[in-house]
C-alpha cells in the first residue's frame, strides 16, 4: 500500500517533469526553426515612420501633374493632404545610403521610395466599401470625380527583393522586372489585380503624373492589397513624384547574423540616433517569439520544479522506509550482510519504484503533452511586436510559418529513455541517505531497543 | 594467544578483562565490567544472570555485533576487538550464528528464504542454498509444508526453529543464543534447548544467554553474571 502510494505520487511528479521536458523540447525546436529563418536584414527608415505602417506611408499624389503630390510620408491618420499635418518628417537621402554602404560588414543596400497615386491614369482594383470608415482619408482637392482609393507605387533599386517591401511570395506571372540598367527608365511592374482591373497587359502603357510608363511585367503576391500596387525604378519614382534624392526606406544586408547588431549600431551612429529608426529582423523575431520564449522558460522551470519535487519525494520516502526498517537492517547486518549489500537491496527497491513511476509518467506524456503546451501558449501574453514594425513584423512572422500557438508537440518513444534516465537518477539520489544511514546502524543497538 | 595455542588448549573463545560501558543519560551503565573467560570448544555454555546483568551485551561482543571499550577477545583465532569492515562482516557471516529471543526473522521472506539469506550473502548458488536450507529446516524439525510460509504464519516455536536453521546456514563453529526460550511456552522451550544440545554433536560450541535456571542446567558449563561481572563458574 505504501509502495503503491509512493509510485502514484512519483508518477505524477515524474510525468509532469517528462511532459515539461517534451514541451520544452518542442518549444525549443520551434524557436530554432523560426530562428533559422531570421535573415541578416536591417531596415532603416526616417525616425517615427515605423509606427505608421509601411503601406500608409507616402503622400497621395492626385494625378494633377508632376508637382501635384505631397510627399509627407508617415502620417498615421492618412490625412496626408491636410496642410496642418503636412510637416515633413525627416527623410533619408541618397547620400545617407552611401554612408550606410560604407559601413563594414554591409553587403548590400537597397532603397525604396513609396507614394500613393490616386490620379486618373490608373484605377484602384480595391474599391471603397459603402459606409466605409469615416476616418478614412478625405478625397484630395481637385481629384475630380468621386473618392478613389490610392494605389501604392514603390520605386526600388532592387526589384528582386519584393518580400522586404512586405509583398510576400511575389511571382511574375508575365513579362519581366526591370534591372540596374533601367534605373531611370519609365517602366513599371504591375500587380495582377491592378492590371486586370485596368485591362493592362505587358507591352501596354499607362500614364502616371504625366509620365507614360510601359508595363514590362505583371506579378501576383497572393493578396488583394499587394496585387493592387506597382513597382517602378527608384530614380524614376523620385522624378515622377517630385522627391529627388529622397528615399523612405533602406534595406541593409549584413554579411553574417552575428554582425547584424553591430551594423545596426553603426547605422544609428552614422545617421544619427534621433534621425532614423533602425530595426533588425532579429528584433522583430524576438518580439514575435516572446510568448513562445516565455512558454519555453515556463516549461523549463516546471521541469526543474517537477524533477526537484520527485527527488524530494523519493528521498524523503526512502529515508523514511530505511528508518522504519531499521530492525531489518540490523538483522541483515547481524547475519553477515555488508553495508553495501543492505544499501544495494534498498537501491534495487528504490529503482523498481522509480522505474515503475517513470514508465507510467512517460505513458501519461503522450495524451497530455500537447494539452500542456497549448495551455502554456494560451497564457495572457500574446504575440506582438508593438507598433514598431507591425507590417515588417507581419511579413517576417509569415515567413516564420504563421501562428505561434500552433506548436505541434510530438512525443517520441525516446521519452522512455529519458524516463529511464530520470528513474536511475532518482534511485541514485534516493539511495544516498539510506546508504549513509545503513552505515551508521549498529546491529546490537537496534536489536537491543526494538 | 594464537589460534593454534587456543585450539590445542581446546578453547574456542578467550576473553581477558573485557569492558563495555554505555552512557545512559548522566549515568554510566557498566554492562560488561572486566570480564575474563575461556570457553571450551564443542560445549554448551550458559551465561546466566538476572535481566540487565550484561549477558546479552557479552553475547553481542562475542558475535561482533558490538565493540568492547577495552580488553581482549579472541574467537576461533580471530581478534574480535579489532574487527572492522569486510573482516567484521565475514566474521559475522562465517564464525557465528545468532539466535535471538525475538526470533528476528525477515518478515517478508518465507522460512526457506530466511535460511537461504546468509548463504546468498556468502555468494553460494541459489540451488545449492535452497537444498541446504531445506535440509536444515528438516533437521530442526520444521515440516516441509511450512518451508514456504512467512514468519507471521508460523508459531513462536516454529519461528525459533527457522532462526536456528538460519544460524546454522553457513556452518559456523559457534552458535550464540540470546534468551532463545524466553518467548516460548515451557514445552516448546524444552524442545528448542534439546535442539541446541543436539548441535553439540557436530563439535559446535553453543553459548546461551539465559535467566532460566532450567535452561542453564542443561549446559556443560555455566558462567554466572551479576552487574557486568562473572561472579561464578561451574562445569567444564
Amino acid at each position: 500500500m505504501r509502495g503503491a502510494l509512493l509510485v502514484g505520487v512519483l508518477t505524477v511528479s515524474v510525468g509532469l517533469a517528462l511532459i515539461m521536458m517534451t514541451v520544452n523540447g518542442a518549444f525549443a525546436t520551434r524557436l530554432d526553426d523560426i530562428q533559422s529563418q531570421v535573415g541578416t536584414s536591417v531596415t532603416v527608415r526616417p525616425a517615427g515612420s515605423f509606427g505608421g505602417g509601411f503601406f500608409e506611408r507616402g503622400g497621395d499624389n492626385n494625378g494633377g501633374g508632376a508637382n501635384g503630390g505631397s510627399t509627407n510620408g508617415g502620417n498615421n491618420s492618412g490625412t496626408s493632404t491636410d496642410p496642418a499635418a503636412s510637416s515633413q518628417p525627416a527623410t533619408l537621402k541618397d547620400q545617407d545610403v552611401n554612408e550606410v554602404t560604407a559601413i563594414s560588414h554591409v553587403v548590400s543596400v537597397s532603397s525604396q521610395l513609396t507614394a500613393r497615386y490616386s490620379g486618373t491614369g490608373l484605377e484602384s482594383a480595391v474599391q471603397p466599401r459603402q459606409g466605409a470608415n469615416p476616418a478614412a482619408p478625405a478625397p484630395p482637392a481637385g481629384a475630380g470625380g468621386g473618392f478613389r482609393r490610392a494605389i501604392l507605387v514603390t520605386g526600388t533599386d532592387d526589384p528582386a527583393s519584393l518580400a522586404a517591401l512586405g509583398v510576400q511570395s511575389a511571382q511574375l506571372t508575365s513579362g519581366r522586372t526591370f534591372d540596374a540598367s533601367e534605373s531611370n527608365a519609365d517602366v513599371a511592374v504591375l500587380g495582377q489585380a491592378l492590371a486586370d482591373h485596368n485591362g493592362l497587359k505587358v507591352g501596354d502603357t499607362v500614364p502616371i503624373n504625366g509620365t507614360t510608363f510601359q508595363v514590362i511585367g505583371i506579378f501576383t503576391s497572393g493578396t488583394q492589397f499587394g496585387d493592387n500596387s506597382l513597382f517602378v525604378p527608384l530614380t524614376t519614382a523620385q522624378t515622377v513624384f517630385n522627391r529627388p534624392g529622397e528615399i523612405d526606406q533602406a534595406v541593409v544586408k549584413a554579411d553574417t547574423a552575428s554582425d547584424v547588431d553591430q551594423v545596426a549600431t553603426d547605422i544609428r551612429q552614422a545617421l544619427g540616433q534621433s534621425n532614423v529608426d533602425v530595426v533588425t529582423e532579429q528584433t522583430i523575431f524576438q518580439a514575435i517569439t516572446a510568448p513562445l520564449s516565455d512558454a519555453k522558460d515556463s516549461s523549463r522551470l516546471g521541469m526543474i520544479a517537477a524533477l526537484g519535487a520527485s527527488a524530494v519525494i523519493i528521498l524523503f520516502s526512502i529515508g523514511l522506509v530505511a528508518r522504519q526498517r531499521v530492525k531489518e537492517i540490523g538483522i541483515l547486518k547481524a547475519i553477515g550482510a555488508s553495508n553495501w549489500h543492505v544499501t544495494a537491496q534498498l537501491g534495487v527497491e528504490t529503482a523498481v519504484i522509480s522505474i515503475t513511476a517513470a514508465i507510467l509518467g512517460a505513458l501519461a506524456t503522450f495524451p497530455l503533452a500537447q494539452k500542456v503546451a497549448n495551455g502554456l501558449l494560451s497564457s495572457p501574453s500574446t504575440p506582438t511586436g508593438g507598433r514598431r514594425g507591425q507590417a515588417f513584423g507581419a511579413a517576417v512572422a509569415g515567413r516564420a510559418g504563421g501562428v505561434l500557438g500552433s506548436v505541434n508537440v510530438a512525443v517520441s518513444p525516446e521519452i522512455f529513455l529519458y524516463a529511464l534516465a530520470i528513474a536511475i537518477g532518482l534511485a541514485l539520489v534516493a539511495t544516498v541517505v539510506p546508504a549513509w544511514y545503513v552505515g551508521r546502524v549498529r546491529p546490537a543497538e537496534v536489536l537491543r531497543y526494538e | 594467544m594464537n589460534e593454534q595455542t587456543e585450539a590445542s588448549n581446546g578453547y574456542i573463545a578467550v576473553a581477558t578483562d573485557l569492558i563495555k560501558h554505555f552512557q545512559s543519560g548522566p549515568s554510566t551503565v557498566r554492562a560488561v565490567n572486566g570480564v575474563s573467560f575461556r570457553i571450551p570448544s564443542g560445549r554448551i555454555v550458559a551465561i546466566r544472570g538476572a535481566s540487565g546483568c550484561g549477558k546479552s551485551t557479552l553475547l553481542n561482543l562475542i558475535g561482533a555485533l558490538d565493540k568492547p571499550d577495552s580488553g581482549e577477545l579472541r574467537v576461533d583465532g580471530v581478534d574480535v576487538t579489532r574487527l572492522t569492515g569486510a573482516p567484521e562482516v565475514a566474521y559475522r557471516r562465517r564464525k557465528v550464528g545468532f539466535v535471538f529471543q525475538q526470533f528476528n526473522l525477515i518478515p517478508h521472506l518465507s522460512a526457506l528464504e530466511n535460511v537461504v539469506l546468509p548463504m546468498e550473502l556468502e555468494g553460494d548458488s541459489k540451488r545449492a542454498s535452497d537444498e541446504v536450507a531445506s535440509a536444515l529446516l528438516r533437521q530442526v524439525g520444521l515440516a516441509d509444508e511450512l518451508h514456504r510460509r512467512r514468519p507471521a504464519k508460523l508459531s513462536g516455536g516454529e519461528q525459533q526453529r527457522v532462526a536456528i536453521a538460519r544460524a546454522l546456514a553457513n556452518n559456523p563453529p559457534i552458535i550464540l543464543a540470546d534468551e532463545p526460550t524466553a518467548n516460548l511456552d515451557s514445552k516448546t522451550g524444552r524442545l528448542i534447548i534439546d535442539l541446541l544440545q543436539a548441535l553439540r554433536r557436530d563439535d559446535r560450541t553453543v553459548i546461551i544467554a539465559t535467566h532460566d535456571v532450567d535452561v542453564a542446567a542443561k549446559a556443560d558449563a555455566i558462567l554466572e553474571m551479576s552487574d557486568g561481572q562473572i561472579v561464578s563458574r561451574s562445569g567444564g
